[in-house]
């Protein structure tokens, strides 16, 4: 069986932006990458016992943090965009 | 069952998170290695060699058959594998101590042999396991454990132009690329490219990355990114270096 991995998902304005503490060591590579630099660090602690990240609000779920996580911590979906009304 | 961790179906899932230090590049090389044999649909028929270093910690991380070889010996091995079954697809993985020092005669007789495989050789610039003494790539200038004012080319030479080598003594048919985690879809094409190399039956596929050691370094992400993305490509470059036939990528439109 293979294992599975808990996760913790935050919802911000453009995204569903989710992280597994469980696979995340906290090297930051994400938060250089980002386009927004809108990660900071979290509360919430990781495999290594480092702490986690998590997006604010600014977030537009590029996935770019998803690509360059050695760990595959990230996971980015994007929402659907609202239609406009009328 | 919930959101899952969006890694490439020939990861294997129970041994992660895997055994690299935070920050690692092998982490990034190895995705791209593992979506370029998802794309190609090869995981039934791939062998995956890897090396003494910290490239071995990677026994693990595929559910492909692995072996698990002296310094450099991983490419006389897929070699050897290659050559009684012809079927399957022989990937060597290596660092550059495995690769350049230690083992390079056996990179050197592979690439004029021009034998079927795929050598893929990760350049992190020193030897991370042993704790970071200065390999051949190490950059002049750079600090490491045992260049501690940083490395003299008076006096230890400059670094090890390997892709650029295999190109000059391979035959037509080779495959030759330096790609780098900084850009992984172009990495991965790379890696990609020299599967299919080695599928159609054309010769020798090298493609060398570009890596990151914060470990050893001593860097924290700002300035591993900034190593890798501005101090290396000043001495490796990086792009297509040999391609069999046809045109390198970029060329086509003038």
């Amino acid at each position: 069986m293979t294992q599975s991995f808990k996760a913790r998902t935050i919802e911000t304005k453009k995204s569903y932006w989710t992280i597994f503490p469980g696979l995340c060591k906290g090297c930051g590579l994400c938060m250089q990458k980002c386009p927004k630099k809108c990660l900071s660090w979290s509360d919430v602690l990781g495999v290594y016992g480092t702490p986690t990240v998590e997006p604010s609000d600014e977030c537009i779920g590029c996935g770019i943090c998803q690509i360059f996580c050695p760990d595959c911590a990230i996971n980015v979906s994007k929402k659907k965009e609202e239609k406009k009304a009328g | 069952m919930s959101v899952q961790p969006a890694m490439p179906k020939s990861w294997r899932v129970d041994t992660k998170p895997h055994k690299f230090c935070p920050g690692c590049g092998h982490g990034l090389v190895l995705k791209a290695l593992g979506q370029a044999i998802d794309e190609l649909g090869i995981q039934d028929r791939a062998v995956f060699g890897c090396d003494i270093g910290c490239s071995l910690l990677a026994w693990d991380f595929f559910n492909v058959d692995t072996i698990q070889t002296h310094h450099g010996r991983t490419t006389p091995v897929i070699t050897g594998l290659k050559r009684a079954n012809p079927n399957l697809v022989g990937i060597a993985y290596m660092g550059d101590g495995g690769g350049y020092a230690i083992g390079s005669q056996h990179l050197v007789n592979a690439a004029s042999r021009n034998e079927r495989i795929t050598v893929i050789l990760v350049n992190n610039t020193q030897y991370g396991m042993t704790g970071g003494q200065m390999a051949p790539t190490t950059l002049p200038g750079q600090k490491t454990e045992t260049t501690p004012y940083g490395r003299d080319p008076e006096k230890t030479g400059y670094p090890t132009q390997g892709p650029e080598m295999v190109a000059a003594i391979t035959r037509e048919g080779a495959y030759v690329a330096r790609g780098t985690v900084a850009n992984l879809r172009q990495l991965k094409n790379y890696l990609k490219k020299a599967l299919e190399n080695q599928m159609a039956g054309n010769g020798f596929s090298f493609v060398e990355v570009l890596s990151t050691c914060p470990t050893n370094w001593r860097t924290n992400a700002e300035e591993t990114w900034k190593m890798v993305e501005q101090e290396l490509p000043r001495y490796f470059k990086v792009g297509e270096i040999k391609v069999p036939g046809g045109q390198k990528e970029g060329e086509a439109n003038g």
